[in-house]
């Protein structure tokens, strides 16, 4: 199956002639056709623009030219990264129909590394989510159990690698929106640290957090990809100039006297009991290929949800005030009397869906006069020591794991209460807040009323130490095969 | 008990906010190409712009060096304090000039900070301003309403639309603040334009007021003192977006006049949650209520997460302090130091940075063609002599400036030369500053073929002489007789005769020559 294949193997299979890219960029597009209608993962297909392209790399394979890192690789990306082709929605009314006239730099690092964009995928209305639920034109399903979520935001662009729909894909996380949806397709999932990629052309939610980052079915596609996407750029001042290390230099190499921080409070009662187990079964994966397990505290962690939910809406309320119906995007009827004011009021309130409503609002009132101390200023304090505690706890061990989320997919509409969705993010908003990086990888399965719901170990590292992270991954996967085990019925029997 | 409102004296206090743009090449956080700049006064709208500027989804501000280092060299110029550190703020507000729903500014770090401006006031005395701060931040665009007009192919005609134009949005705009330390509209109209002197001898904007690249706020109100010596304050008022010099002059005289009568109709003192904004009427000549109350407003500042702070080392302060050039306070200085003018002349030559200029490049000109022995000093004092005489009443006569005359440094050194080589008389010379405002010809050639050079051929002047000697034979007698005084009559009919191209020296030296030393 070759939207299972390695980047490596398409990249040897296009090189000897036993494949096309046009071959491969076709086969993503039949599975797409033949499967997606039951998973939604996809809003929008570039059939004739991905072929094209994918002619382009066939022409250049022939000329015997070496070929770039990902010629030929169909790429999926989030629908709040905006292309300047095709429509970017960011999943929400107010974005239907807009057509971005510039592209985000990781789009274009892509291209120029020869991936075929094959179409955007769908996410909670602009990544404010975690079941990719909360979509202006309808939900994601879970490949897995197509009655349950696949996580979010970022859930259609982790659903099409479970689904095996395109090999690669792009998701952005802001609080745990790659390393959730990743956790629970079971695939793997790369949050990079804060600066690492650019931001230019991710539709902003929260900027001090937001991250675009990878999924794939392995570490080495996925270290390949962020190989790809890292690196300075001009029109992203917070993405950091420092060199981008090659991440499969050492990728296979065990990390000597590795030692493996597993913070006590990552494994509470809080977790489904088959989540527990799974992390458990890995630890001591970890422990008998020779690491040293060391038994941490980041007794901040409690506060990580409070703090994220100030912040990250405080900033989001902020970035989302440029839809306000005037120059692009859904401006309401107006009748005769309304003035300016009913123009911004009656736009935005049908534009926006009820989450990011009430983020906008939530994040309004932490920036108030007279909330902003109480609120915003202490979260930011909050922030602070977070940071400070990950320094003090990267001193004892190289990596931090534990369980990526507490649970596995939920039924879609199981979970009303916003308060109980944004648990979800209790392991990973923590890595944002923190400015460090983290991933997730399949560890496990769930199996609950005879469905099989994957279960996903999350791998930290300190900031811009993504080379670690990736050796940590690669140390379980190889050790391990739950990665291997896919979709057994994915709707083409 | 009715209060007593009778008002024993009345003093004005005023506080400056004052807007400039600068004329960056490119915009404050974006490539596009900045409408301040020269290159770019008159685009059509809507041209300067990009993903940043339109507030497109994803798109991200990144700052301009350019425009921190003109916002220093005026914070240095002002004697402030730059900050070593300092951020960005976002400005929470919706309205459809304003792109992003925000504006990118600089909330409770400002880049400079604790300064002063010197400047002489209206009755000719040096007075200092002090500066509280001066901060960066972005432009807005503009908003054309009420619109009939014809642009391009598309004719609005709609009565309820308006039109908006990005042209200026994310412009560099440094607003700086002052203590409210002026206390007279005169003096504050100065201190403007010296303010805008000062950052046009910077060549940070091109601040031309019609274009909008100089604003002015005043904030306003008047200290009473009443019958029994009870002082009060006046609410204080924020007068928007003044453009001109005229309209802060009349805007803050309105106020005075309307703030006391206010007073004494209703007793409003200053105090928390007083101050009100209002705009100016030019044509009605009065202020206009635009918003009661300003606490009223909470644009939820907070820092922008897109744009790292702003670090300025003690190097990159110093690299720009040499970029300084000479400012008019120096230039006044040196004008009064080393060519010796006057307080009030110096002043003139440097109130207004193109005849500055002017004034300084006829004395460049003048140093790189004379081959005679002028001193710098005496060059210096002769160009003024010549612009402030000559010049200015030219200047007065066609409602321009020096610079604008039409006369070329060129042709002024020239002229001067010519008076000094002493091969023109002064009231030819005068006639040719008349006849340099209208042709660009050299100055020398012109006063050739308009017969405006001195004669000094002894044959020519020794026929004059003769003339007027025997027509003004009871002056030769008496001058003859040692009557120094019956000279003048003499040369005067010698000048008549000539049309006043003799050389008034050299036939004087003639006529005592025949009349009394032999």
């Amino acid at each position: 199956m070759l939207q299972r294949t390695s980047i490596s193997n398409l990249q040897a299979a296009l090189q000897d002639r036993s494949q096309t890219a046009v071959g491969i960029v076709e086969d993503s597009l039949d599975r797409i056709d033949r499967i997606d209608s039951s998973i939604h993962a996809f809003r929008e297909i570039y059939a004739e623009r991905a072929l094209s392209k994918a002619h382009e790399i066939d022409r250049l394979i022939a000329t015997g030219n070496p070929i770039p890192a990902l010629a030929g690789v169909p790429v999926a990306i989030k629908d709040n990264i905006v292309t300047d082709f095709g429509t970017t929605t960011c999943g929400s009314r107010m974005l239907e129909h807009f057509q971005s006239p510039y592209r985000a730099t990781v789009v274009d690092r892509l291209e120029h590394a020869g991936a075929i964009i094959i179409g955007k995928t769908n996410c909670d209305e602009f990544a404010m989510g975690s079941s990719t639920e909360h979509c202006a034109f309808g939900p994601t399903h879970n490949p897995w159990a197509r009655n349950r979520v696949p996580g979010g935001s970022s859930g259609g662009s982790a659903a099409a690698i479970a689904a095996g729909l395109c090999p690669i894909s792009l998701g952005s996380d802001t609080g745990g929106s790659i390393r959730q949806p990743a956790a629970m397709c079971g695939v793997v999932g790369v949050k990079p640290s804060y600066g690492r990629v650019s931001r230019n052309g991710l539709v902003a939610f929260g900027s001090s957090f937001d991250q675009i980052g990878p999924f794939a079915n392995t570490v080495e596609d996925a270290a390949i990809v962020l190989g790809v996407l890292a690196g300075e750029d001009p029109h992203d001042s917070t993405c950091a100039s420092r060199h981008v290390p090659d991440y499969l230099e050492k990728l296979d190499q065990p990390v000597a006297d590795l030692r493996i921080g597993v913070p006590r409070e990552f494994l509470s009662d809080h977790n489904d009991v088959s989540v527990k187990t799974a992390v458990q079964n890995a630890i001591a994966t970890y422990a008998s290929l020779g690491a040293e397990i060391v038994d941490i505290e980041l007794p901040l962690t409690a506060y990580g949800i409070a703090t994220y939910y100030v912040i990250a809406p405080a900033e989001a309320s902020s970035n989302l005030a440029r839809f306000d119906g005037v120059r692009y995007g859904l401006r309401a009827e107006l009748s005769g009397d309304d003035d300016l004011f009913e123009l911004y009021a009656k736009s935005r309130s049908q534009g926006f869906g009820p989450e990011v409503q009430r983020r906008v609002m939530l994040g309004t009132y932490v920036l108030s006069a007279g909330y902003y101390d109480a609120f915003y200023a202490r979260a930011l304090k909050t922030r602070r020591l977070i940071k400070q505690e990950f320094d003090r706890a990267f001193e004892q061990c190289h990596a931090i794991i534990g369980p990526t989320s507490p649970f596995p997919a939920f039924e879609i509409g199981a979970t009303q209460d916003p308060i109980s969705m944004y648990q979800c993010d209790i392991y990973t908003t923590n890595t944002s807040i923190a400015g460090i990086c983290g991933m997730s990888i399949p560890c496990g399965f769930s199996d609950i009323d005879g469905q099989r719901l994957p279960i996903g170990l999350q791998v930290q590292c300190q900031a811009f130490d993504e080379a670690t992270m990736l050796r940590v991954a690669k140390m379980f996967e190889s050790a391990t095969t739950y990665h291997a085990e896919t979709v057994s019925h994915d709707g083409t029997s | 008990m009715v209060e007593n409102r009778t008002i024993k004296t009345a003093q004005l206090k005023v506080g400056m906010e004052i807007h400039v743009e600068l004329s960056t090449r490119s915009k404050m956080f974006s490539r596009s190409a900045n409408v301040a700049h020269p290159d770019h006064y008159d685009a059509t709208p809507n041209t300067l712009v990009d993903p940043v500027v339109l507030g497109l989804p994803g798109a991200l501000p990144v700052m301009n060096r350019a425009a921190i280092e003109s916002s220093i060299m005026v914070g240095l110029a002002l004697n402030c304090s730059i900050a070593e550190f300092s951020r960005w703020d976002r400005k929470n507000y919706f309205y459809p000039d304003l792109p992003k729903g925000y504006q990118i500014s600089q909330y409770d770090l400002p880049l400079c900070f604790d300064g002063e401006l010197e400047f002489i006031g209206a009755n000719g005395q040096p007075q200092t301003v002090s500066i509280i701060r001066a901060h960066l931040e972005e432009d807005t665009g503009k908003l054309s309403h009420d619109i009939s007009c014809r642009h391009g192919s598309m004719h609005v005609n709609a009565l309820n639309q308006s039109l908006i134009d990005l042209n200026r949005a994310g412009t560099p705009l440094l607003e700086i603040v002052t203590h409210p330390d002026l206390k007279y509209a005169d003096d504050a109209v100065i201190f403007c334009q010296e303010l805008r002197n000062v950052c046009r001898f910077l060549n940070v904007t091109g601040g031309i007021m019609q274009r909008g690249h100089m604003r002015f706020e005043p904030n306003v109100n008047v200290i009473i003192t009443t019958d029994e010596g009870k002082q009060i304050a006046t609410p204080i008022v924020e007068v928007k977006n003044l453009n001109s010099f005229k309209a802060v002059k009349g805007a803050i005289e309105h106020e005075f006049n309307r703030q006391i009568k206010q007073w004494q109709e209703t007793g409003l003192e200053m105090g928390a949650g007083m101050k009100s904004t209002r705009g100016w009427d030019a044509d009605r000549g009065v202020t206009v209520l635009q918003r009661e109350k300003e606490d009223a407003h909470d644009y939820r500042y907070f820092p922008d997460p897109d744009l790292p702070p702003v670090v300025v080392t003690e190097e990159w302060k110093q690299s720009i302090a040499t970029c300084i050039p000479e400012l008019p306070q120096q230039r006044r200085r040196r004008y009064v130091d080393e060519y010796n003018l006057t307080d009030a002349d110096a002043l003139t030559l440097t109130t207004d940075f193109d005849v500055s200029n002017y004034f300084e490049s006829c004395i460049d000109m003048l140093q790189q063609r004379t081959t005679s022995d002028m001193t710098a000093a005496h060059m210096g004092k002769t160009v003024a002599k010549l612009l402030l005489n000559a010049g200015a009443r030219r200047a007065n006569e066609h409602h321009r400036e020096l610079h604008d005359l039409g006369v070329t440094p060129e042709q002024i050194a020239q002229l001067i030369e010519m008076r000094e080589a002493n091969t023109i008389g002064s009231s030819a010379a005068d006639e040719l500053f008349d006849l340099l405002c209208e042709h660009d010809a050299d100055a020398t050639t012109l006063a050739e073929s308009c017969g405006l050079l001195q004669v000094t051929d002894s044959a020519q002047l020794d026929s004059w002489i003769a003339q007027a000697l025997e027509a003004e034979p009871e002056a030769a007698a008496n001058y003859a007789g040692g009557k120094d005084n019956a000279l003048g009559r003499i040369i005067g009919t010698i000048m008549k005769l000539s049309n006043g191209k003799a050389d008034a020296k050299s036939a004087s030296d003639q006529i005592r020559r025949q009349l009394r030393d032999n």
